[in-house]
């Protein structure tokens, strides 16, 4: 029973059709049919956090996700949002910073700052870490990931509340 | 050393009512319920499991969501995500010990996507929820095809990986008595953030001084009991703390696991009780 | 701090590969596809000690798919490889010697199909008793996992006998003399744990054989070079038929830089005529490469009632694994580091290293340095304390001061070690008071450790080529794993040419056109990689001043270089030619086109035969000295026992900082690696089977266990020899944690830990241990 459906799936504001196994993950449709590397296989398991993306605007797990169950949600990988303010902000801010060493967890941990601060504008350093726990780093160190993310945050427009 | 990915595939089904759900799972031998994904996924990818029907829940909306009765019981479906229930407000009082423990679930985008149902079907030892939901006095609402029945959250895990669930049966939602006013902690003793529990206590404390406390970590169940509950409710001297604790321990029976011994675990109950029974205190004071 | 050079030097420049690393464009091993490609996947051996009988893939080759499977039967006995002892090959031949050993790998038209048909190999086996332990495997009645020892090449003198890989001692003066000459001895063991890498990548490597049957391999590296020896010498492949490349490399720490399946990938391709990637799962990184080498040490230190140290005994017992990997090198370098940076007049530093039938244990940032420093800077504190006199202060009352030289006679060419601990302990607030105020529940103090390692080893070398518009290329072989060194090289070169850093382009390591690179390990990219781009610049200054003299009608000498690509007269400016004039002159129409080029190998001698005697020395030369020192304010939870670093200084000496945000990026990175050791990380083994490889099992340090303040202090030395008194700073970030960490717990409990990692089980075992005897004193 090797049957692979036809999954309609909105991949960075696209529609587009991929065929999946029901096994398949949404991180295997994603960088092997869509050709979208950024979301990374660091473990398979859901516990590093590399292959991050965001569903509906909240981070989710795409190695944890079956394709085949992702039809009803919206899903943005980094590559589709680099023309958005707030990830542009948090790109700057990540490369001024030295916020990165190899790259490898960063698409995965830009996603998550993203979504803390589409949630959470104004983060503390706890609320920064707390939001990110989830994403590994073997790197760096974490410092200047938090310096970055908390830099981005005040160099976000202070929004009116309604 | 298991593979990853599987040679053949399973079939997945996505029915839209818990009817279509429950009769998919009554009649397809070895169907399997997909909520979260966190547990069932994560065990696929690993080639621990090769589930030849799965049927996903996702699109049972009445199986999601918090909901407060008239009388102020508080329903949650099985569906609901942990972040969910870890902001929510109504889960206040006693019952904000299921928010705070929902907080310590694993990392961020885990608590986007795992399920109260979906974890306490799952059942491992180092859960959070299972203490919190002991604590507050929780009803399981199980489904199958043929009907419902409500088994008390202290009935539910039978042995390791073991709940009552038979085949074709699924937990649909946690009935919460009426949250009491209070205050409720989860201490978490894990080796990094998001690690599964090496010991944990759920606690509540009302107004009235009444305690509730549950151990978790330290077997296939949380480790419960009215008489130690009885004896922090009438006073909370040492001597009642270690009284209490030893009634909990001997209901212990942990593993030993690369996170800590058995024995390790059962020197950490009075410790973390006493911790948790501080820290509940205090934080009554600064409530009053 | 140094002011900023004109171009590069000193300024924290972003990385190079900044903009695809956020935008999600960098390409990883697992990223990349060739036409016509097939995933492979390998077997795994079950069991830890066997022979193979034999291999059936028949089934396997049956199932859909499946395009080729290679086994040992596809290697030739002698096709040997090691960094040190040659001793294994690309896929277990006639045995198996660890569980979780490659046996056989599959190419398939999918991963999954891949995996599918490695799991339906058949291999009978014939079981031989596993060896799991270095005292078992050294006992004379032990089974011998290489029975072919004796025929293996070796590049130095092991004293390799039956189940003992390699044995190493240096010797200078004479600690019986020492003992004597002490007023107290102090003597302990201690063990540490192993480690694995878990860089966030895994491992992989992608090879496709073009119709020449010259193969193109591409991999998760450290050095492009060594995967071609490696490959090549594990295959019978001329090294002629290999070309490595390098993507970008999702970290290494050592894991990468010496084989993992890039042989096995390649095999495949051949037979399979089409290209194969093959990417290792997590399980099968944690299981199937190398991981850091526990050790079993006695330390033993004699020292005078003022508090000079007069005597050092150190003896490891290490265990490798089932094959040789880096291991020699290991304990031996760990040997030469292990009394620490401290005047001794006599030392003695000897240890064996055995196989055994577990997963080969191999380089690991450090290598070796941070485990006998958690022994010996421990016991440091203990003799301080015993003493009655500041661990700080006793540390600087013995410390290798300028113009010491190393355990062995290598001179130290630049010592800024008292230094880094004076901007420790004002940093810090440190006073003799180290405890400081408990909590509810909790204790807490600092602790203090200093250590060393070396920038250099072994050869690299560097070409510059001026392209015709006058920009530059430059080409070292050198794999940057993230942490900069594309960048750095890059503003080194900037700075010699005095040109903008956008000016230089640096090409990807790829053994067809890079000069050799031995790897990026050793903390030696900086130093030694820098000097070549120096020199290789130099060389092209000359050529430049050759044609502009011509040009200009002067002499050479009287030419500099002045910002902006531009060759002037000196004190004329306005008389000046620009590179590109030059370097179109020289494409067109006379002497060629001007190529820097600069190779060398570090030429220090380690030992100078008359200070010490060493036996089985794995590396005649070594390499420059770099320093670090740490305070650590680390708090316990005495309910559990779990420890938390609320705070820590660490300052490095690292010459001069080229880059210091990368500086710093190396010191943080090193000391969060450097607390998982310290506090939690294992790779457990259950009998012969790891019993945690995997993420949910194995825990390193996430946001939350990281110190909310963690200080990087750079303090420049200026080293005579490196590229601008830069020396390197990869390593030297870790090696003291663990120490200063222990110090700070011992301090706060008043006990002595002696065993890494400092679980929340051990802690509380001495917290009770210690509640106990109180409450025994208060009873009586």
């Amino acid at each position: 029973m090797n049957q692979r459906s036809v999954v309609t799936l909105t991949i960075n504001g696209a529609v587009v059709e991929a065929r999946a196994a029901a096994s398949q993950t949404l991180l295997t449709v994603i960088r092997d049919q869509l050709l979208l590397t950024s979301a990374k296989r660091g473990c398979n398991q859901g516990a590093c956090g590399a292959c991050t993306v965001l569903a509906d605007g909240r981070a989710v797990r795409s190695c944890l996700s079956l394709a085949l169950d992702c039809d009803d949600k919206r899903i943005d990988t980094i590559e589709g949002l680099g023309e958005d303010p707030t990830m542009q902000t948090l790109q700057r801010a990540f490369i001024s910073g030295g916020a990165f060493q190899c790259g490898f967890c960063t698409p995965g941990m830009l996603l998550a700052a993203f979504a803390l601060l589409t949630n959470n504008p104004r983060p503390s350093e706890a609320d920064v870490r707390y939001a990110l726990s989830g994403n590994l780093c073997r790197c760096t160190g974490y410092k200047k990931i938090v310096e970055a993310v908390l830099g981005a945050a005040r160099a976000l427009p202070r929004q009116v509340t309604p | 050393m298991a593979s990853i990915g599987i040679a053949s595939s399973p079939a997945l089904f996505r029915p839209r009512t818990l009817t279509e759900a429950l009769e998919l799972l009554a009649t397809i031998p070895g169907a399997r319920p997909l909520s979260g994904g966190a547990s069932l996924v994560a065990m696929m990818n690993a080639g621990l499991i090769a589930p030849t029907t799965l049927v996903s829940l996702t699109r049972v909306a009445e199986l999601s969501g918090l909901h407060v009765s008239p009388e102020g019981t508080i329903s949650i479906g099985a569906a609901t995500r942990h972040n969910a229930i870890a902001t929510d407000g109504r889960l206040s009082g006693t019952t904000s010990v299921l928010s705070r423990a929902a907080a310590q679930i694993a990392g961020e985008a885990v608590r986007n996507m795992g399920t109260i149902g979906g974890a306490i079907a799952h059942a491992d030892p180092g859960l959070d929820f299972p203490p919190a939901l002991y604590v507050t006095d929780a009803m399981v609402g199980i489904a199958s095809n043929s009907g419902r029945r409500y088994v008390s959250i202290r009935e539910f895990f039978v042995d390791w990986y073991t709940t009552v669930l038979r085949p074709g049966e699924i937990v649909v939602v946690l009935e919460i008595p009426k949250p009491k006013p209070g205050v409720a902690l989860y201490l978490k003793h894990a080796r990094v953030a998001g690690d599964f529990a090496i010991a944990s206590v759920a606690l509540s404390l009302t107004r009235q001084g009444e305690v509730r406390v549950a151990i978790g970590g330290c077997g296939p169940a949380p480790l419960a009991s009215p008489e130690a509950d009885r004896i922090l409710s009438s006073d909370m001297s040492v001597t009642s703390v270690r009284r209490a604790a030893e009634v909990l321990a001997e209901l212990a029976n942990p593993v030993d696991d690369v996170r800590g011994t058995a024995d390790y675990r059962k020197l950490l109950i009075p410790r973390m009780l006493t911790r948790a029974l501080q820290n509940g205190v205090a934080a009554a004071r600064v409530a009053a | 701090m140094s002011k900023h050079g004109d171009f590069g030097i000193g300024k924290s420049a972003v990385q190079i590969e900044a903009q695809e690393k956020v935008s999600g464009a960098a390409q990883y091993i697992a990223d990349l596809y060739r036409p016509n490609m097939l995933f492979g996947a390998v077997l795994q051996s079950p069991h830890a000690h066997a022979r193979i009988l034999n291999y059936d893939v028949s089934s396997a080759l049956s199932m859909p798919g499946v395009r080729a499977i290679v086994t040992g039967d596809d290697l030739q006995e002698h096709w040997r490889i090691g960094a040190f002892i040659k001793d294994e090959h690309a896929l277990a031949k006639g045995k198996v010697r660890y569980v979780g050993e490659a046996v056989a790998a599959v190419a398939a038209e999918s991963e999954a199909k891949a995996r599918a048909a490695a799991a339906a190999i058949e291999v009978r086996y014939e079981e031989l008793p596993a060896v799991l332990s270095p005292e078992t495997a050294l006992a004379s009645d032990a089974a011998v996992i290489h029975e072919k020892a004796s025929e293996y090449i070796k590049v130095f003198d092991t004293g390799t006998s039956g189940n003992l890989c390699s044995r190493t001692s240096f010797r200078e003066g004479n600690v019986d003399q020492g003992w004597r000459d002490s007023d107290l001895i102090f003597e302990a063991r201690y063990e540490t744990q192993p480690q694995a890498h878990v860089s966030l990548e895994p491992c992989g490597a992608l090879a496709e054989m073009d119709a020449n049957g010259r193969v193109s391999l591409w991999s998760a590296n450290q050095s492009v070079f060594r995967v071609q020896a490696n490959v090549c010498e594990s295959l019978g492949m001329p090294m002629a038929r290999l070309r490595c490349l390098t993507p970008r490399i999702g970290a290494g720490f050592g894991n990468k830089m010496e084989p993992h399946v890039q042989p096995i990938a390649v095999l495949l391709a051949m037979k399979a005529k089409r290209p194969v990637k093959l990417i290792l799962s997590r399980e099968q990184d944690f299981e199937m490469v190398r991981a850091r080498h526990p050790f079993q040490i006695r330390f033993k230190t004699g020292v005078k009632r003022d508090g000079t140290l007069v005597a050092r005994e150190v003896e490891v017992l290490v265990d490798g694994g089932a094959f040789a990997d880096d291991s020699p090198g290991v304990l031996g370098y760990a040997l030469l580091m292990s009394c620490g940076p401290y005047r001794i007049r006599h030392a003695y530093c000897h240890g064996r290293l055995a196989y055994t039938n577990k997963m080969r244990f191999g380089a690991f940032r450090g290598f070796g340095v941070p485990q006998v420093t958690f022994a010996g800077e421990t016991q440091i504190d203990e003799i301080a304390d015993a003493l009655g006199l500041d661990p700080i202060e006793f540390r600087l009352k013995n410390l290798k001061r300028e113009g010491d030289s190393w355990l062995g006679g290598q001179p130290i060419d630049s010592n800024g070690l008292a230094e880094c601990l004076d901007r420790v302990r004002k940093a810090s607030g440190w006073t003799g008071k180290r405890r400081l105020p408990n909590g509810e529940n909790s204790r807490r103090a600092l602790g203090v450790s200093c250590s060393a390692h070396i920038s250099g080893l072994l050869s690299t070398g560097a070409i510059i080529r001026l392209l015709e518009d006058g920009t530059v290329l430059l080409n070292t072989g050198s794999v940057d794993i993230g942490q900069g060194s594309n960048t750095v090289l890059s503003q080194i070169c900037a700075e010699a040419l005095r040109i903008p850093l956008d000016r230089v382009s640096i090409a990807s390591p790829d053994t067809d056109g890079s000069p050799y690179n031995w790897g990026t390990t050793a903390s030696r990219v900086t130093y030694m990689t820098g000097t070549s781009v120096l020199r290789a610049a130099a060389e092209v200054e000359q050529k430049i001043k050759d044609h502009a003299a011509e040009i200009l009608e002067c002499a050479p000498a009287d030419l500099e270089l002045i910002p902006g690509g531009l060759v002037a007269v000196k004190g004329i400016s306005h008389r000046n030619i620009s590179f590109a004039a030059v370097s179109g002159r020289a494409h067109w129409a006379a002497g060629g086109p001007i190529i820097g080029s600069h190779s060398w190998v570090f030429d220090q001698k380690t030992i100078d035969p008359k200070r010490a005697s060493v036996i089985g020395l794995p590396f005649p030369q070594i390499g420059g000295f770099v320093f670090n020192a740490i305070v650590a304010d680390v708090e316990i939870d005495e309910s559990t026992g779990k420890c938390r670093v609320n705070r820590a200084w660490s300052a490095c000496d690292v010459g001069r900082a080229i880059n210091p945000q990368m500086v710093e990026g190396q010191i943080e990175g090193a000391f969060v690696q450097g607390l998982g050791f310290a506090l939690f990380e294992e790779l457990v083994w259950n009998g012969a089977q790891i019993a945690n490889p995997s993420l949910m099992d194995y825990k390193i340090p996430t946001f939350v266990e990281a110190p909310s303040e963690l200080h990087a202090i750079i303090v420049e030395s200026k080293d005579p020899r490196g590229p601008y008194g830069a020396k390197s700073v990869g390593e030297i970030g870790i090696n003291g944690v663990a120490a200063a960490i222990t110090n700070a717990v011992n301090t706060a409990l008043d006990v002595r830990l002696r065993r890494l990692p400092l679980t929340p089980q051990r802690v509380l075992t001495v917290i009770l241990e210690r509640e106990l005897t109180a409450e025994a004193a208060r009873a009586q």
